[in-house]
């Protein structure tokens, strides 16, 4: 196994998936500490830009969540 | 409550507040005492599928956020007080009295659910795998006893047959004495299976044992319809006899009687029982202590008319305790209430407003950034895995951070208090807060930056509490490293942030009811009792709509009276403005300030001015073209019989048969919508004509009967009456032929398998309710209309009385067919979701909006075309004619349109791209 770990960046929108992991939170679920998350008033205002912006800053992944 | 005394207007309200033994005020919510307490109980919002502490909070989504200690477990071993930083744990809280002085009263107690223990057929005592649809719904929620992996009881496996009873404690009298259907269950079931299958690793097979399809409401029947084509849900018409446990497997066996008198069994892994509502016995008595009426069925008693006045005048009722419910009812329900509360307090309105206080905002365009980074402990919910101290030195090391500290709670008010000191101390201009999630406190702390002289936007907040400290516990070194990382985002981007300002916008207070049938009607009278000015336009010659045509309402008032007086109410009050035969020409403007052109019926034009409008436009009746309607006299729609019924036609009493055909021109491929209110139509003509004559040989073809909440009393009453009743389906429809002296209807009789005939002298077809499809008016106002023609709401639950545009608001059957009670409510509500925007007289508009540079612009309407809010416009003329320009009181600030802008024209003020991309960089 490699100690190799991914670098996520994760746009959330505000109204729900935001809440959700609020809500993960609040339920104690345990995850890995790999992302990022910047919070977006929805998900439509994730531009296909940020996606490039976040892979050429060396994110291994982009989640957008709305 | 205890008590109610007094009269409308001056109400002294005795309450008992029973002991949480902890201080709302003070609880932040944090839930380290839930982790201390060692004490296991039974989580009854799970519906005990799962446990809790004895402190505990009902459930996640609770407000106030405040922790409860349930005293019958605990056994006071002091360590919830111990852990708790906040203090907020008082064992010594006792039962508080005290007293409201309240102008009205309204009831929303809702309802309980149907307990079917005693139900020994249906094996629910004795088998886990016997579920309550409550139950079921906690084991599919994500956040439940499963965390919404579906699996039985029994074994925690996941079933692979799941089967749903239908109608357990609703439409029986024999064993729970509930004689009313529970409205809801159906489509709940429906929905439940499909998730079921969604939530499914292998692939489950549903099946619904149900006696007719109750999918009446907007957008039902094409669920439902999904559910059988597309999710292959079986749907099995019968009666089930009883559900045994099968040993060693907790399987369950069901036994069944199909339509056909078949007695069938299969096997299920799990079952479901879909159980109903009832009225609490404690609600039962405090109904009698507040002397209201009740129904047969012990739900609040209430007039078609005044769809949410209980019998106690100055008292009001909504929801479940009115009848049997669903989540959009319900809604209209609560903004009727309001609406008609506002009716009677409408002089003291804002008698009790207090202004605030307005501190002058410093300016900071074009200072270099000077920001201020406060770091939270939330006591030890974030410093017990954070380390908040190398986050506050690392947050004082970053650009443009001039002051960095930490803070127990940041929330609290002596915090508050010292931020505001420190942004003056400072010459902070940018203020970062890292703590809990800015969906419930950002407004706080910007409140404190606003008291501070600061514009509210040089704020940002991050989170390392819900998305860091809580969710990497066993981390604590990455989870200080991703501290770090989000403080250093939430840096860069408050760095990049400038003031941003909300224009205040005037509201016109006149209000433009589009539709003069009872739904309008309604609208113009109570908007004009709470002293708004309306403009009442109808396109005929004639108020009252539908309803004039209409003999008497389910309940069995008689329609005429009433609309009668609504029209007369109407007509004599000079603050209404009735235009007959009018129709709009033209409409501009927005929420606030719209200008409507209007042609009367001789030609001559007219401008409103109006701050919101109602469009209340209704429905008509489907003109058959089958089963000899047109071409037969003795064929006629609802409508017709019910105008003969008004006229008291002698001939109606001579006739020896009458047959009623349900769902004609409805749930049928071109108009697949369920018209809501014809087979409780067909069930009171139906009774009228046994009343006439009790020989008369009734008859009524159905495909199912939907008489939900009490109409189904009617249903009842119908049978009891010996009308009889046929079950056709679509494939096999009746057949009408003109015979020698009567008419004769052929229809597939289902239990005997083969066709008979009947004869009649009067055949009545229940037709659909069909929409006016005004396309113009939907163009006026920019709202959609759905592939039925009938208007879309904001949202099909939540908002089900106004459009997703601003100041449009939507009742009556424009939205979907509706019996006169439910079109009452939805004016009641739409007129009350219109007075909260005129009641404010002034828009705020919010500083997150997007703006155009139009020198980027190429005109391309992406975003005039894509915006769900009709924000963009093209503008009309100048230097930047044929560029978009964004409306910022209409723009929610979603950022749509700012993603689809091809030439980079647009931004969104606060999530700027310069912002977005600032985070990015630091991440």
């Amino acid at each position: 196994m490699s100690e190799w770990e991914a670098k996520i960046t994760t746009f959330l929108c505000n109204w729900c998936s935001y809440g959700a992991a609020d809500l993960a939170g609040v339920s104690r679920f345990q995850y890995p500490p790999n992302f990022r998350i910047i919070r977006v008033p929805c998900s439509a205002r994730v531009s296909p830009k940020f996606i490039l912006a976040a892979f050429r800053h060396g994110a291994d992944g982009v989640w957008v969540s709305g | 409550m205890e008590s109610v005394e007094g009269a409308p207007g001056d109400f002294t309200v005795t309450l008992v507040n029973y002991p949480r033994f902890i201080d709302p005020d003070v609880c932040t919510g944090c839930g380290q005492c839930a982790q201390a307490c060692p004490i296991t109980g039974v989580n009854e919002y799970d519906c005990g599928l799962g446990k809790r502490a004895a402190i505990s909070i009902r459930y996640a989504q609770a407000i106030p956020l405040a922790y409860n200690i349930d005293r019958d477990i605990c056994i006071g071993c002091g360590l919830c007080e111990k852990v708790c930083l906040a203090e907020a744990v008082r064992y010594d809280d006792r039962p508080r009295k005290t007293e409201l002085r309240v102008g009205a009263l309204v009831l929303t107690p809702g309802s309980k659910v149907f307990d079917p223990k005693d139900l020994d057929t249906l094996c629910c005592r004795e088998s886990p795998n016997v579920v309550t649809s409550m139950e079921f719904e906690r084991i599919l929620s994500a956040s439940g006893p499963y965390l919404g992996h579906l699996m039985r009881p029994y074994d925690r496996e996941e079933p692979a047959k799941i089967a749903w009873l239908q109608c357990v404690g609703s439409r029986d009298i024999h064993r729970c004495d509930h004689g009313y259907c529970s409205s809801v269950c159906c489509m709940y079931a429906i929905k439940e299976a499909v998730i079921a299958k969604e939530h499914a690793r292998g692939d489950l097979d549903c099946a619904i044992f149900f006696m007719d399809m109750r999918t009446y409401g907007k957008d039902f029947e094409r669920y439902y319809e999904d559910a059988r084509n597309k999710h292959k849900i079986r749907f099995i018409r019968s009666r089930v006899h009883t559900v045994d446990e099968i040993r060693d497997t907790g399987d369950l066996l069901i036994q069944y009687a199909t339509e056909d008198g078949r007695l069938k069994a299969e096997t299920f892994d799990m079952v479901v029982l879909s159980v109903g509502f009832e009225t609490p016995r404690e609600l039962i008595d405090l109904s009698r202590t507040l002397q209201l009426q009740l129904t047969e069925g012990n739900f609040c008693q209430t007039s078609s008319f005044a769809p949410v006045s209980t019998s106690r005048e100055g008292i009001f009722v909504g929801g479940a305790f009115q009848n049997p419910k669903d989540i959009p009812q319900s809604v209209i329900d609560a903004s009727a209430a309001a609406c008609a509360v506002g009716e009677i307090l409408s002089p003291s309105r804002h008698t009790l407003t207090k202004a605030k206080e307005k501190i002058p905002e410093l300016p900071v365009v074009g200072e270099r950034p000077r920001i201020g980074v406060f770091v939270c402990k939330c006591g030890i919910n974030i410093a017990g895995v954070v380390d908040v101290d190398a986050v506050r030195e690392y947050a004082a090391g970053l650009p443009y951070v001039v002051y960095a500290a930490d803070n127990l709670y940041t929330c609290s008010q002596d915090t508050q208090d010292a931020i505001s000191r420190v942004i003056k101390e400072n010459h902070l201009n940018r203020v970062v807060v890292a703590a809990c999630t800015p969906k419930t406190h950002e407004p706080l702390f910007q409140e404190t930056l606003a008291a501070a002289g600061l514009n509210k936007y040089l704020f940002e907040m991050t989170n390392i509490r819900n998305q860091d400290s809580w969710v990497h516990r066993d981390s604590p070194e990455l989870a200080t490293e991703k501290a770090k990382d989000l403080v250093r985002m939430a840096v860069a981007k408050v760095a990049l942030m400038e003031p941003l300002q909300e224009s205040t916008l005037s509201i016109d207070q006149n209000v433009l009811v589009v539709g003069g049938g009872v739904a309008g009607l309604m609208c113009a009278r109570t908007l004009s009792r709470q002293g708004y000015e309306v403009f009442l336009i109808e396109r005929s010659n004639v108020l009252g709509g539908q309803a004039l045509d209409l003999y008497q309402t389910w309940k069995g008032e008689d329609i005429q009276d009433q609309v009668c007086k609504l029209i007369d109410d109407v007509e004599r009050d000079v603050r209404i403005h009735v235009y007959l035969s009018t129709e709009l020409t033209s409409v501009e403007g927005f929420v606030g300030n719209f200008k409507t052109q209007v042609k009367t019926g001789d030609g001559r034009t007219s401008q409103i001015e109006h701050g919101v409008a109602i469009l209340a436009t209704g429905a008509q009746e489907y003109r058959p073209e089958e089963y000899l309607y047109g071409r037969d006299p003795r064929v006629m729609t609802h409508l017709e019989l019910d105008r003969r019924f008004m006229a008291g036609d002698p001939a109606l009493k001579e006739i020896q048969s009458a047959v009623f055909i349900q769902c004609v021109g409805s749930r049928e491929p071109e108009r697949p919508y369920c018209s809501r209110v014809c087979c409780t139509h067909s069930m009171e003509s139906a009774l009228h004509l046994k009343e006439l004559n009790p020989d008369m040989e009734v008859v009524i073809l159905y495909r199912d009967i939907r008489t939900y909440g009490e109409r189904e009393y009617l249903y009842r009453a119908a049978r009891e009456a010996g009308v009889r009743f046929f079950r056709f389906s679509l494939d096999r429809k009746p057949r009408v032929r003109a015979g020698e002296d009567r008419l004769e209807i052929e229809v597939m009789d289902t239990i005997l398998g083969r066709p008979i005939v009947m004869k009649a002298d009067l055949l009545t077809l229940a037709a659909a309710i069909v929409p006016y499809r005004d396309q113009k008016l939907a163009q006026f106002f920019k709202v959609p209309m759905n592939e039925d023609g009938f208007f879309v709401e904001a949202h099909a639950k939540l908002g089900p009385s106004e459009f997703a545009t601003d100041g449009v608001f939507l009742c009556g059957m424009a939205h979907y067919p509706k019996s006169i009670d439910e079109s009452a409510a939805q004016a009641l509500a739409a007129s009350s979701r219109a007075v909260t925007l005129l009641a404010r007289k002034e828009f705020q508009v919010s500083g997150t909006v997007a703006e155009v540079n139009p020198l980027y612009c190429s005109g391309c309407g992406v975003c005039v075309e894509i915006c769900p809010y009709s924000a963009p416009s093209f503008v009309s003329e100048g230097r930047f004619a044929g560029k978009a320009q964004i409306n910022p009181v209409l723009c929610k600030g979603c950022g749509l349109c700012v993603a689809s802008c091809r030439s980079g024209a647009l931004n969104l003020k606060g999530f700027g791209e310069d912002q977005i991309i600032a985070m990015i960089n630091e991440m």
